[in-house]
């Protein structure tokens, strides 16, 4: 392996690491081939938008302070509205990058306890942990965002710089929040669906997919 | 609480909407009145409820980001109302974000991943392997300082362990290097980054301290950082000496130069970056964006990343730093309801009452941070313990930025130890070992790491000299 691939494996998340997980990525990836489902297609269709959505603004926050280094050094002339404008950015692809992030499983934890367990014991560990995942983001992200988003839209505070309204700024909470939620739902319909019908056996977790485009 | 505790919504929600409770007086009342018993026991449940789902939530593997989230919505919940709980956390989490300062660490990380694809990384370690290629133990060495130059450079321990790591783990092995001992090796050398600035995590100190200086922090971490790489290099001599690993040969003096030259771009990326921020041309974040700049500029050069690689670059960058935002976020939140409920100020009282010897105090706050870096990643750590422990150092006359380089020092150790080691994982994932086999020649380079902590704890003057230099 070089140092490139190196690189990119690192970049999959510090848990896409190891070897195990790497063995368990091509695992799902296979059965996720064999069997297609619409929710298959509706997860790897929403991957893609949010991918490009993450790099997009991503791309967009280096131009905007790169702008303001050239306007204060070059132009002699600082923009007023770039540093605002790169604070609210960050939420978004904080947020948005978060919710991409559950959805590859690249979130950290601590999985002494599920590396222990096979089977369908997993299986029920794995429902408990995406169901505190689905609370967690139904009542803090998607309610509590709609509400913050509500009470600053009625109190009408707007941004310095760029006038934007603050409520705009804070839609990335409970978009993100959504977004979390479909992928907990999603992967405990995995689980729920296998417990029903697969072998025992098999891989009881859905496993890293690799961070692709394609 | 500084930065975090700017006036918002959620405040506001609390202020109008609930009447508040009594164990909920501010903290000023409470001074006055320390023998009201029913309100110490609804602070001691708050505490427990806090600690307990945490940890419980921790073990059975959700994700630490939801965990922190979960106990500080539960903890909220006896004593705020449920619909302003909901929204005081999901506003930390946005207005958490909400920082230009912290936007170096995503800029960083990009950095940090352009150079490794680009080519950078590699002629720092070509330059490092022929300057020190010929002591005993030499790849041993070349992966300790480079790990030095690139985790500064980067800003990140784990793109240290996985760039370097990547490189060196082949060629130590080939050279008859046990497999185990490389990573060890580079597992504890690429925790040396985070003290040599730039460093992201130096940022989140600053952020959670409420406005110690970048600069300052960054000029303080030098020396530490020097200490323990050259902790690290002394005892991986010595081991390497002991186990008869092989020296190689001395380069031609022409050779080694023309490494010098082709590593100088790379090296001058640390000069534009450090000397930017230090006389005060560039904050933090914009010297990051220039480092994303410039290294792209020399990965095009090299011709080593071609333009349609970019959006694969910048996705792996977003999200591998969106798992420390949304850490981030939810850390903001448990912080506040720390606070909300007088943990830092219980905890300082208690400690005070305990011992007011300084050397004594140092001492435990370091043996509790060591033992929270082992379960606990390093940034929710010190966004959550930094308003716990900062205000019982000052009290005790210790140096915000002191205090900071203590706290990040004593936390690397904690990211090479199970069962949550971020580095720890990917170096031994790199090197193609397992835990079980790192953890013997862990255990020399670790007691290496916490006496140079030691020495960073009681000797003031390593962090601030250099500050001191230049008028911080």
């Amino acid at each position: 392996m070089n140092a490139d691939e190196r690189g990119r494996e690192w970049g999959r998340g510090r848990k896409a690491c190891s070897q195990t997980t790497t063995l368990m990525q091509k695992q799902s990836k296979i059965q996720h081939e064999a069997k297609p489902t619409d929710g298959v297609n509706l997860k790897s269709k929403i991957d893609q938008g949010l991918a490009w959505v993450v790099i997009v603004v991503m791309a967009v926050l280096v131009i905007d302070v790169l702008w303001q280094v050239f306007t204060r050094f070059v132009l002699r002339d600082p923009s007023s509205f770039t540093e605002e404008l790169a604070r609210y950015l960050l939420i978004w692809v904080g947020l948005l990058g978060a919710s991409y992030a559950a959805g590859q499983r690249m979130h950290l934890a601590v999985d002494l306890l599920p590396s222990k367990l096979t089977g369908r014991r997993k299986r029920y560990l794995s429902l408990v942990i995406e169901g505190c995942t689905l609370v967690f983001a139904f009542f803090a992200l998607v309610v509590g965002g709609a509400n913050l988003v509500r009470v600053t839209l009625l109190l009408g505070q707007t941004s310095a710089a760029l006038q934007v309204p603050l409520g705009y700024v804070y839609l990335a909470v409970p978009l993100s929040g959504l977004l979390i939620m479909f992928y907990a739902a999603y992967a405990m319909v995995e689980q729920v669906r296998a417990l029903r019908g697969a072998s025992p056996g098999a891989s009881a977790e859905a496993g890293p997919s690799p961070l692709s485009l394609e | 609480m500084g930065v975090w505790a700017y006036g918002g919504v959620g405040d506001l929600l609390i202020r109008s909407q609930t009447p508040i409770p009594p164990h909920n007086q501010t903290s000023a009342e409470k001074r006055f009145h320390p023998s009201n018993k029913a309100q110490r026991y609804m602070e001691i449940l708050d505490v427990l409820v806090l600690a307990l789902s945490f940890v419980m939530l921790l073990a059975i593997g959700v994700p630490i980001s939801y965990c922190i989230g979960i106990s500080t919505v539960v903890t909220m919940l006896l004593s705020i109302q449920t619909m302003p709980a909901f929204t005081t956390e999901a506003q930390r989490i946005a207005t958490g974000l909400d920082s230009f300062a912290l936007l170096a660490i995503p800029f960083f990380i990009l950095a940090g991943q352009i150079m490794n694809q680009g080519g950078i990384a590699r002629r720092l370690i070509d330059f490092a392997k022929a300057v020190l290629g010929v002591l005993p133990g030499g790849l041993a060495h070349v992966n300790i300082v480079a790990s030095m130059l690139f985790g500064a450079i980067s800003g990140s321990a784990v793109a240290a362990a996985s760039a370097v790591g990547g490189v060196m783990a082949p060629q130590m092995e080939e050279d008859g290097y046990d497999r185990s001992f490389g990573a060890a090796v580079n597992i504890t050398a690429a925790t040396t980054g985070l003290l040599i600035p730039p460093s992201n995590i130096l940022i989140v100190y600053s952020l959670a301290s409420g406005g110690v200086s970048i600069a300052a922090l960054f000029l303080a971490g030098y020396l530490p950082g020097l200490l323990v790489g050259l902790g690290l290099m002394g005892v991986a001599g010595v081991l390497a000496v002991r186990r008869k690993y092989p020296v190689s040969g001395r380069l031609p003096l022409k050779v080694t130069f023309k490494k010098f030259v082709d590593a100088i771009p790379s090296l001058f990326l640390l000069v534009v970056v450090m000397g930017g921020i230090v006389a005060g041309y560039f904050t933090a974040t914009e010297a990051a964006a220039v480092a994303v700049f410039y290294a792209l500029i020399l990965a095009f050069i090299y011709r080593e990343i071609k333009v349609s690689d970019l959006p694969q670059i910048l996705l792996d960058a977003s999200a591998t730093t969106a798992v420390v935002l949304l850490l981030v976020g939810t850390s903001v939140g448990m912080s506040w309801i720390m606070a909300y409920v007088n943990i830092p100020q219980n905890v300082t009282e208690t400690l005070v009452a305990l011992t007011d010897n300084k050397i004594v105090i140092l001492l435990i706050i370091n043996i509790i941070l060591l033992s929270v870096g082992t379960f606990m990643d390093m940034t929710p750590a010190v966004l959550i313990f930094t308003p716990i422990f900062l205000p019982i150092a000052v009290e005790l006359g210790i140096d915000p930025t002191h205090f900071g380089i203590i706290m990040v020092l004593n936390l690397c150790i904690g990211l090479c130890t199970p069962p949550v080691g971020s580095v720890l994982f990917v170096g031994v994932g790199v090197a193609e070992t397992s835990i079980t086999q790192v953890i013997r020649p862990l255990l020399p380079l670790f007691i290496a790491m916490v006496v140079s902590l030691l020495i960073v704890t009681y000797v003031p003057w390593l962090s601030l000299w250099l500050p001191g230099v230049f008028g911080y």
